[in-house]
């Protein structure tokens, strides 16, 4: 994906103009996982380079980004009711199909940077495969969802990984796992299915997540998360182009630069991104 | 592109009974009236009391004259609009009778036949479909309209949610009203179209489209 940024110097800094986020919406201190056998990184504090660059305003268009996160999985298993929860939060126990693709736009202040996500939602029918896949592209994070009380649907979440990925760079995207509906079952059944999903979601190389749509439970603390760390690696990739930054600020009044979003840092920082240095 | 047969609207046969609905009280009953009720005559009936009444002010002030003048003509504007969304509600209801009335046919046709007509006569071979013409719920669009349609409609939701944004900024007092040089979220940069565009031409708009917003000069 092409992302374009507007930037316009005003006196030396970049101002980043965003309203206010809810209370909700500010993260400050860097989430935890769901369970420590299947999760993307143990720490439980922000990079230190991170941390710093918040604190000095070095994080560059960080602010003006919109990191792109799509949610596949299964016809039914919860994917609208997850994404409307969060955005929105409300439950709708009706059923509609999505059709082809949605997506809603939630705004954070992350370490006191302002943020933003782009949730991408999929129809999951086969006849809308070829619509979607096209959206695939350039996600920053990948979120597999499935229906706890469905095992078959855990097993269908390899072949919709397999798709989004085969539209990114190997290795490029956060992988999540979540198990949907987590108000329908408890006790033993529960754990069995969540043990079957933490081994899958190592041989995926993703994080674990229980959530319900229903009662809310970890709706918040799933998303706070997906957006902490693709907030990081943002900033990470925004530090290894420093250089460019330092160019824009000196010099143009406007600037525009274009990068092939997460896929930049793959490539090294040393100007393979075009109208950068 | 393709040919679409036009809607299968059944001529003839289509033996429903108007409700007709005459409410005998004169042309004050309009005014009584519920407004989805409403029917263009009800509106010109609306019109001739509001016209009557205002010549009864009218009498001989100039003055009053022609503030009452000023007003008539926005009356009327306001009838004519009326007028509009009268007619186009009751084209609207009447289309969705037509698609009803078929869907009825279509389901007792089904029941009593057990399958759908045509099928015998008609041998498609395969990879190929049976299209009845009458089924209002027949396919009709093609999976690049659909694609086209989506797209469309993310950039739109794209461009509603920054003006949103744009607006809260101003409702905070983030954004002095007469500040034109300040950096913002391009509205492209949110929705991708599925296919990745070429650069050059559009970093031109998106300049323009900057400045033009935020001076409020259209170019
Ligand atoms: N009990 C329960 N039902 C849910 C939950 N999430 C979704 N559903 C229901 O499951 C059905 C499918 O949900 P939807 O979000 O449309 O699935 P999608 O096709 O993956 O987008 C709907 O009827 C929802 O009400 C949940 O957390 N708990
Ligand atoms: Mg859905």
């Amino acid at each position: 994906m092409l992302k374009r940024m507007v930037l316009v110097r005003m006196e030396s800094n970049l101002m980043v103009l965003a309203p206010p986020v809810g209370r909700d919406r500010i993260i400050s201190d860097f989430p935890k996982w769901y369970t420590p056998e299947a999760c993307l990184q143990l720490k439980d504090h922000f990079h230190r380079q991170v941390r710093a660059a918040c604190q000095e305003q070095r994080t560059g268009t960080v602010g003006l980004k919109v990191s792109k996160v799509v949610v596949l999985g299964d016809l039914y298993v919860g994917k609208t009711s997850l994404i409307n929860r969060f955005c929105k939060d409300v439950f709708d126990r009706d059923y509609k199909a999505t059709i082809g693709v949605d997506f809603e736009i939630e705004r954070f202040q992350i370490a006191g940077v302002p943020y933003s996500l782009q949730i991408w939602d999929t129809a999951g029918q086969e006849k809308f495969k070829c619509i979607a896949s096209a959206y695939y592209r350039g996600a920053q994070v990948i979120i597999t969802a499935f229906d706890l009380a469905d095992i078959q649907t855990l097993g269908h979440t390899r072949q919709w990984l397999a798709d989004a990925q085969r539209e990114n760079e190997s290795g490029s995207s956060f992988v999540f796992l979540v198990g949907t509906k987590k108000d329908l079952l408890s006790g033993p059944a529960c754990e069995r299915t969540e043990m079957d999903a933490v081994h899958l979601a190592n041989e995926m190389q993703a994080e674990y997540w229980s959530v319900s749509a229903k009662t809310g439970e970890n709706v918040k603390a799933f998303f706070t998360r997906v957006a902490a760390l693709a907030f990081e690696q943002s900033v990470l990739q925004e530090l290894e182009k420093g250089s460019c930054h330092a160019q824009i600020r000196a010099g143009a009044s406007i600037s525009i630069r274009r990068e092939e979003s997460s896929v930049a840092s793959q490539e090294g920082a040393s100007g393979s991104s075009p109208g950068c240095c | 592109m393709e040919k679409k047969p036009s809607p299968g609207k059944e001529e003839g046969e289509g033996g429903e009974e108007e409700e007709e609905e005459e409410e005998e009280s004169g042309p004050e009953g309009a005014l009584g009236k519920s407004p989805f009720q409403l029917t263009a005559e009800d509106v010109y009936d609306i019109s001739y009391v509001v016209g009557r009444d205002l010549m009864a002010i009218t009498g001989d002030s100039r003055d009053v004259a022609t503030r009452v003048t000023q007003l008539q003509f926005k009356i009327v504007r306001i009838l004519e609009m009326l007028e509009a969304l009268v007619n186009d509600c009751n084209v609207t209801v009447e289309e969705l009778r037509m698609e009803r009335d078929s869907l009825r046919k279509e389901v007792e046709g089904l029941r009593s036949e057990g399958q759908p007509p045509n099928t015998e006569e008609v041998n498609p071979g395969t990879n190929k479909i049976v299209v009845d013409l009458t089924d209002p719920n027949r396919p009709r669009f093609t999976m690049q309209e659909l694609r086209d349609v989506l797209h469309e409609r993310n950039k739109l939701k794209s461009q509603l949610l920054v003006a949103q944004e744009e607006l809260q900024c101003y409702k905070s007092g983030l954004i002095p009203l007469n500040n034109s040089q300040l950096a913002r979220r391009d509205p492209q940069a949110l929705v991708t179209s599925p296919s990745s565009s070429k650069g050059g031409k559009q970093e031109k708009t998106i300049i323009r489209k900057l400045f033009s917003f935020r001076s409020g000069k259209r170019t």
